[in-house]
């Protein structure tokens, strides 16, 4: 009896396992539900934290980098594995980053060169396709950039002019706001004058003021000439 | 007598060459498609893609793989058996291709309709297991000969009771039909399941459950797939094969496959007849149902150890299939 119970219980351990298989195809076959990515075709979204070689930020009110060439990173990188190099352009008050090349192999992915870059314009990219075809391959980092850096020239130059000719106009208006302000001041002065009243400004204080004047200008040639007395006496200290 | 597609042509030679190739192109189709079949299916269950780059839902992969296997280069080991080693292909080939001509695929189409057609199948089946020894005597390889000797046992030991399942149904159709009926005869056993209205499978179910279990064997399908268990002996008895040579054992496996999908077709489940399609397409179709349930078994049951294998043919199957062939032939006579 125990034997053809065992049978039976076998028997339906069997369906079971098939029911199991074939709900497992029908979930694929009929629901569409796939647990694959099907990677070539479907890129996967690299997680926050992933790590991978630098690259340069686009900021959206200039629309490129903002690496000066400044080789901070070049010389905070403990591979060497960062190459930079800036040049001066007409017209732009900042370096503009002529050359940036990384050597994905040899980097550690400390991060060094993103703390060091004193305009903020490193971070982590998240590419994970890291193929290179020749034994000396490099990242060129400003490969992206390359094509909009004159248009950002053009425009960088544009709104610095805009910005000093603010800066001008703003000038101005402070000069003649004061000028304006003065020319009230003694409109008031006059008109206080004019009924007969005491003077504002007595002539006593103004030579008291005219002394103590003279007197700070001696003081401070007194202390030049001291400094540089000393300063001929001791050694120069060596340039650090 | 149904027309045949070799009294159909005057010249019975000629008519033979003609079966011999649409059989031949016939199952070169049938085992891309089936290995196609395999390996999407095999992805369903496990929540996987399958082949999907090569044409349309991945079709012609196989194609692409048969390209490849004909364009390698035939590598022939140091130290084998060279005669039994070139001819051990053909061998398991050929009986593959005479036992797949014999089918009924419709009322009236089938290649050659034989009284014996049955035993053909099956002396056909039992001719490739020579084959498989002689690839894996001729391998000098280990894991070949121990796969070679594990297949030999495993066929011989569960063609008794797939022929004596068949056997049960035959006595059937013979106690059933008049003096001229030969229940050997694969087409009149279709066409009485046809006149009768019913499926043999409903009167004889433990046949039909005992010959599905052998059939899996015969074929070397998982569970019982021991003559090439992976994991044990790398690819069992045609481990030193390559190229076409490995193409041709696996051409013969695939289509083994089909073939005893055939024979349940027309024994079990009542051949081409089926209401309002055509013949051959429900005999197609329910041969691919029957395929489709052994792929779905091989990615569900592990595989069997090699005595469970053994004592649950000798003291599980062939004792029932005797006891059922019993049962069926008293209640023939008695009848």
């Amino acid at each position: 009896m125990r034997a053809v119970r065992a049978v039976f219980v076998g028997l339906w351990s069997l369906l079971v396992g098939l029911a199991i298989t074939i709900k497992h195809f029908g979930r694929t076959t009929i629901l569409r539900k796939k647990v694959t990515e099907q990677y070539p075709h479907e890129k996967p979204v690299m997680s926050k934290a992933y790590r991978s070689a630098i690259k340069l930020i686009r900021f959206d009110e200039t629309n490129s980098h903002d690496c000066v060439g400044c080789k901070a990173c070049e010389r905070i990188c403990p591979s060497f594995c960062i190459s930079v190099d800036g040049d001066k352009v007409d017209g732009i008050r900042k370096k503009r980053a002529t050359h940036f090349e990384m050597d994905f192999a040899l980097c550690s992915l400390c991060g060094l060169c993103i703390d060091a870059c004193p305009t903020d314009t490193l971070e982590y990219s998240k590419l994970y396709e890291e193929v290179g075809y020749t034994r000396h391959w490099k990242h060129d980092l400003l490969k992206d950039f390359n094509a909009y850096e004159a248009q950002f020239v053009a425009e960088q130059r544009a709104r610095e002019e805009a910005e000093a000719a603010e800066k001008a106009r703003a000038a101005e208006e402070k000069k003649a706001a004061a000028a304006a302000a003065k020319a009230a001041k003694a409109a008031e002065a006059a008109k206080a004058a004019e009924p007969g009243a005491e003077p504002v400004a007595d002539p006593a204080a103004d030579a008291a003021a005219e002394e103590k004047k003279k007197k700070i200008e001696a003081a401070m040639a007194a202390k030049a000439a001291r400094l540089a007395a000393k300063a001929a006496a001791t050694p120069a200290p060596e340039e650090s | 007598m149904p027309d045949t597609v070799v009294n159909l042509v005057d010249s019975p030679a000629l008519g033979v060459l003609i079966g011999i190739a649409g059989v031949m192109a016939a199952l070169t189709v049938n085992v891309l498609f089936l290995v196609w079949l395999e390996r999407k299916v095999s992805a369903w269950i496990q929540r996987r893609m399958g082949p999907t780059e090569v044409g349309p839902f991945g079709m012609l992969q196989t194609i692409a793989d048969m390209l490849k296997l004909i364009s390698k280069q035939l590598i022939t080991p140091r130290h084998v058996d060279k005669p039994l080693y070139h001819i051990a292909p053909v061998f398991v080939f050929v009986p593959v291709v005479a036992a797949a001509s014999l089918f009924p695929f419709d009322e009236h189409v089938s290649l050659q309709n034989l009284d014996i057609g049955l035993v053909l199948v099956f002396a056909f089946g039992g001719l490739g297991i020579v084959g498989i020894f002689m690839a894996g005597w001729g391998s000098n390889n280990k894991y070949a000969l121990l796969g070679a000797m594990r297949a030999v046992a495993q066929n011989i030991s569960y063609e008794i009771p797939l022929i004596l399942s068949t056997l049960s149904v035959v006595l059937m159709v013979n106690a059933m039909g008049d003096a001229n009926t030969n229940g050997m005869n694969l087409a009149q056993v279709a066409s009485m399941q046809h006149d009768k209205g019913f499926w043999f499978v409903l009167v004889q179910p433990v046949a039909a459950v005992i010959y599905f279990i052998a059939a899996l064997a015969e074929t070397n399908r998982a569970p019982f797939d021991i003559p090439e268990a992976e994991s044990e002996l790398v690819a069992g008895f045609h481990t030193e094969y390559s190229g076409m040579r490995f193409a041709l054992f696996f051409f013969a496996e695939y289509s083994n496959m089909f073939i005893v999908a055939m024979v349940a077709t027309v024994l079990f489940f009542g051949g081409w007849s089926g209401p309002l399609l055509p013949g051959a397409m429900w005999f197609f179709l329910k041969t691919y149902a029957i395929v489709f349930v052994m792929i779905w078994i091989r990615w569900t049951f592990p595989r069997l150890r090699f005595d469970q294998l053994m004592s649950f043919c000798w003291l599980v199957l062939i004792p029932l299939s005797i006891l059922n062939l019993l049962v069926t032939a008293f209640i023939a006579r008695a009848v």
